[in-house]
């Protein structure tokens, strides 16, 4: 039986899941989504770009100014 | 306007009320739209319906909310990406996503923010990206794919595990929860893989 | 079906559980246009950039002092600065009135960036 603690725990897997993946199609989306919104729907995208990218040795090293 | 579920090569119509379009050699899943509010229910049941479908044939996720004016218009749309959506296809067949999050009992700002040296402050920084690896390396190993989302966890990443590895997996992560006792592990799933649905990184 | 997606966790699960209300409210979310919201957006959207790029650099730098290539001296600089960078960035915060959790982004329906 699923506790309520349960299915809140998986809700933030499942939010993550529908409104920040999967195959993106020209459509309309029923989510109002503002111009600054995108902005961040790309951030993210970037984000997780990044972080796999580093962990994955892909990224270059910085240069010396630090 | 219909809505869109799935894309999927296995050539299995879906049960009503859904139906599938077909476009050269892909098919759309999708149903009628209806009109609602967004809420944690509408979600949840829209992903039982996604997860009913992939329990009979692999698939990619369609994005939640994605409505065009009709069929024409999907296959339209999916004719156009075509061979990206075929390559997503082989990279996920045979596989679903497993969720995991980890959070640290031990607060990130605290060690950070009491460090008197430049040095300090690293190691502090060095020590939970250590902690972070501990975890993520050996599922990652484990997995066929893994990327990392932005969370405000120590990790909260997705996994591309084969079907039949999945309680492996778990059992793996089970060890791993109990191997670090001051760590908290979560591991939800089995997802469709919306992780793994995009462009490969 | 999504009766059991909890496959593997703690026995307290309070870590992991969202902020109900902001998530409830986030998917219903109506956009706010008002002026001050639009430059506090725009606050929140920069601080947010310079956050990424910081935490972007900071892992950066840490590798290359896990691959021991740096002296003492640098490392001590290097921890300084991204300090130094932290702080600023608390003060730019205060500056516009925002928390730690709004730089983390709530990004709607699309959960927190960072």
């Amino acid at each position: 039986m699923t506790t309520i603690a349960e299915r809140d725990v998986a809700l933030v897997d499942l939010v993550d899941r529908l409104l920040g993946g999967g195959v993106v199609i020209a459509g309309d989306i029923t989510l109002s989504v503002a111009d600054v919104d995108l902005v961040y729907v790309g951030l993210r995208a970037l984000v997780s770009s990044v972080a796999t990218a580093e962990e994955k040795g892909a990224l270059p090293r910085m240069g010396h100014a630090l | 306007m219909i809505e869109l579920y799935a894309i999927t090569d296995d050539p299995k119509p879906p049960a009503p009320p859904l139906q599938a379009v077909q476009s050269d050699g892909l098919a759309v899943l999708y149903a009628e739209a209806e009109r609602r509010e967004v809420t944690s229910e509408t979600l949840w049941r829209h992903e039982q319906v996604v997860e009913k479908l992939m329990a009979e044939r692999d698939l990619l996720p369609v994005r939640f909310g994605t409505l065009v004016p009709d069929a024409h218009a999907a296959a339209q749309a999916v004719a156009e990406r075509r061979a990206e959506l075929a390559i997503s296809l082989d990279r996920v067949r045979g596989a679903v996503e497993l969720a995991v999050r980890v959070e640290t009992r031990e607060p990130e700002a605290a060690p950070a923010a009491r460090a008197e040296s430049g040095r300090d402050y690293m190691s502090a920084k060095a020590r939970r990206v250590a902690k972070v690896r501990l975890v993520h390396d050996p599922l990652a190993l484990a997995a066929r794919e893994s990327v990392l989302h932005p969370g405000p966890e120590l990790l909260r990443a997705a996994y591309l595990v084969d079907r039949d590895a999945v309680d492996d997996f778990v059992a793996l992560v089970r060890r791993l929860q109990e191997t670090h006792s001051e760590l908290d592990v979560l591991c939800t799933g089995p997802w469709p893989p919306y992780s793994f649905a995009g462009e490969s990184s | 079906m999504r009766d059991d997606k909890v496959l593997a966790g703690p026995l307290e699960l309070d870590p992991f559980a969202p902020d109900r209300a902001r998530l409830e409210n986030s998917l219903t979310r109506r956009v706010n246009a008002d002026p001050e919201s639009v430059e506090r957006g725009l606050a929140q959207l920069v601080l947010t950039i310079v956050e990424l790029l910081r935490q972007i650099m900071e892992r950066q730098a840490l590798r290359r002092i896990d691959g021991g290539t740096l002296s003492e001296d640098q490392v001590e600089r290097l921890g300084r600065t991204f300090m130094e960078l932290d702080k600023r960035l608390e003060e730019l915060r205060e500056e516009f009135g925002l928390t730690e959790e709004d730089l983390n982004l709530d990004l709607g329906p699309l959960g927190r960036l960072l």
